[in-house]
């Protein structure tokens, strides 16, 4: 167990990682009509064919999340979206928007403030397990 | 996917000796898997490394930050507004990964942290075997997908040598003869008959660094591939 | 005749051969390999030149040939896999067989994690099988590896290993298959001691056609000590050493080891004269070439064939 599992949540550093890419998160919450062309472009969606699996749907579930509560999550909230961006996600960077939405980025960025509170996807891709 | 494997603290150390502002940049892509790279092992690094610099007069700062891939430029990228804070980076990417940060950041110091050792599998948590030399021309069709290349010390195409002994390498007791699994795995699946005739030599391909754009893409970047333009 | 040479003659005209072998000096010493031909010569119809052996560095094996030439000795220029690429061996063939070397022994080699330099790059551009059909299509075609054409072609005898008892054992008559197809001329084996399993081999080999279509030279090394058999046994990849053997060595007094060790060497050396499809026997005595002349005298094979009573 590293330091940071232990540690409280930092809002603080979350809200600093969070203004890192507000326009595109601006962009992602209030521009995506739902069109469900990225899901298309999902090999992962494709396979699963689980609404958990497209694209927009896990990012606004994740970075979208963190965002809306403005960076007040806590660690609970952080696991609870760690399938989204850690399992159901490779950033394989495929996913098309045609309004623009880089999905990619959003989800790095979800998982990079997840990950600087303690909170990592665990390889394999298991979630829960140690 | 490659595996990396930390180097020893030591050699860190003097790498980074010199400077006072350090960043390190970890990986969360191969390197990461292989517990090698990640951020976890970012930070076990910069607390172990600043707890060996704890004697020294002045020791330097010695920060972390983890991109999702070293090897891609929109990771890269986000980098951008923070190097010019540091005099130096770490780079706990595979050789690819430091390679392309350090052409990014040119006028940066780059370093790397660990060493990247092969092509491989994941047997379990923490058990890497090598199974890949990307030699280019893969033969595995031939070999009922046993690599003569990687798995054959001595890179045999008509194994196995006089040296196999109880289906070991004569290199190594615990490594398995790849031409006696071959020839287990193809007589089991009645494809004997690839193995019978003599396999010429080849052409290795891999010998200069390789830069390919797929066909499809060649267009945008008014990329001529050598190949096609022979054609 | 393909090339001309002593082993050739003697071969092709059903006489049973015997060839040797010399390995080279640790060093740039001409004295060495003078002193181990001394006991070869007329002992022999050729000799075996090894190739950095064991990956330790020896002096080169073309070099120690042209040696042997001028004391006498026909060598059989041995040539691994483990050190050079296709450009360096057909370079270096070239260069032998300019200087009089007629018989090419092609084999991979001991890789070099066992030598004196065992962090050096390898090389195993290609494998023996493919270095064999190089050496033919230099010869039968006058062309390099990629085709092109070669002024003065070397013509060599082309020699292999085989080893019978190594693994999977039920490949290996297949695999003395594709050295023929490859193009060898002769195949020297590794040393027997397991004649059981050796006349197996064999009669696969007979019965497959093989032995008709090539020379096989059975490999012998008498035992010097108990302590060589009982290394032999359990250090040496790729050798089976019964323990019918070990026993006979521990039943006599240390000292009559070693002709004990002779004795059983020439008791496999009276089968394989007789044995369907050997063509001759190599004599490995290795650090033992003062014993030569009294193995091959012991075993019946002298007088050898006088090279100008071949033509």
């Amino acid at each position: 167990m590293t330091e940071t599992t232990l540690r409280p949540i930092d809002v603080k550093k979350i809200q600093e990682m969070l203004t890192l890419k507000k326009s595109k998160m601006k962009v992602l919450l209030s521009f995506c009509a739902h069109c469900g062309l990225c899901a298309e472009s999902c090999f992962l969606y494709r396979n699963h064919l689980d609404p958990k699996y497209v694209p927009a749907y896990k990012a606004i579930n994740s970075l979208g999340k963190i965002y809306k509560k403005k960076g007040k999550v806590d660690r609970e909230q952080l696991e609870e979206m760690k399938e989204l961006i850690f399992k159901n996600c490779v950033l394989c960077g495929r996913c098309y928007c045609p309004l623009g939405i880089d999905i990619p980025s959003m989800i790095s960025l979800a998982r990079t403030i997840c990950r600087s509170q303690g909170v990592f996807g665990v390889f394999p891709y298991a979630v829960g397990e140690p | 996917m490659i595996i990396a494997k930390i180097k020893p603290l030591e050699e860190v150390q003097a790498m980074i000796k010199d400077f006072k502002r350090i960043l390190n940049v970890g990986c969360a892509g191969c390197t990461a898997i292989c517990l090698a790279g990640g951020q976890k092992e970012v930070e076990t690094l910069n607390t172990k490394l600043a707890v060996s610099f704890k004697e020294e007069i002045t020791s330097p700062l010695i920060e972390g930050f983890t991109v999702e891939r070293q090897c891609e430029v929109q990771f890269l990228a986000e980098l951008d507004p923070m190097v010019e804070d540091y005099d130096a980076l770490l780079s706990m990417a595979c050789g690819a990964g430091v390679q392309f940060l350090a052409e990014r950041f040119p006028d940066m110091k780059v370093f790397p942290a660990v060493n990247t050792t092969f092509v491989g599998i994941n047997r379990d948590i923490g058990w890497y075997e090598e199974r890949c030399q990307c030699c280019g021309e893969c033969v595995l069709a031939i070999t009922g997908g046993i690599c003569p290349v990687t798995m054959c010390a001595k890179v045999l195409f008509n194994g196995p040598c006089g040296g196999s002994q109880d289906g070991h390498c004569e290199v190594d007791k615990n490594i398995p003869c790849a031409w006696v699994n071959i020839y287990k795995r193809l007589k089991a699946q009645g494809r004997l008959e690839q193995i019978l005739s003599v396999f010429p030599a080849r052409d290795w391909k891999n010998q200069t660094q390789g830069t390919f754009v797929l066909e499809e893409y060649q267009d945008r970047y008014s990329y001529k591939d050598k190949e096609g333009s022979q054609k | 005749m393909k090339s001309g040479s002593n082993l050739e003659k003697i071969l092709a005209k059903s006489i049973f051969a015997v060839t040797g072998e010399l390995g080279p000096p640790r060093g740039a010493d001409l004295d060495a390999i003078r002193e181990k031909a001394k006991h070869l010569k007329g002992m022999v119809d050729s000799v075996n030149i090894t190739d950095n052996q064991t990956a330790v560095v020896r002096m080169a094996s073309w070099a120690a040939s042209l040696i042997a030439i001028q004391e006498c000795l026909e060598p059989n220029y041995q040539m691994v896999c483990r050190d050079r690429n296709r450009i360096a061996m057909q370079s270096d063939i070239l260069g032998a067989y300019t200087l009089g070397i007629r018989n090419m022994l092609c084999l991979s080699g001991d890789h070099q994690m066992f030598g004196d330099h065992p962090y050096s790059k390898k090389v195993f551009d290609i494998d023996s099988m493919q270095l064999i059909s190089m050496v033919r299509k230099m010869r039968d075609d006058g062309r390099f590896l990629n085709g092109q054409e070669i002024t003065k072609p070397p013509r060599m005898f082309i020699g292999a290993a085989a080893n019978p008892f190594g693994d999977p054992h039920e490949f290996r008559v297949f695999r003395l298959a594709k050295k023929i197809a490859a193009g060898a001329d002769f195949i020297q084996t590794q040393c027997i001691y397991n004649m059981n399993r050796f006349r197996e081999f064999m009669k696969q080999a007979n019965d497959m056609g093989l032995t008709e279509k090539i020379y096989i030279l059975a490999g012998v090394t008498p035992m010097k000590s108990l302590g060589m058999a009982r290394y032999m046994q359990k250090n040496v990849p790729g050798m089976d050493v019964p323990e019918e053997v070990i026993k006979r060595i521990e039943g006599v007094d240390k000292k009559k080891q070693a002709s004990e060790g002779i004795k059983m060497c020439c008791e496999q050396i009276e089968e394989f004269k007789e044995m369907k499809g050997i063509a001759g026997v190599h004599l490995m005595a290795i650090e033992w070439e003062h014993r030569v002349p009294e193995i091959v005298e012991q075993a019946k094979l002298l007088p050898r064939p006088n090279p100008k009573d071949l033509e």
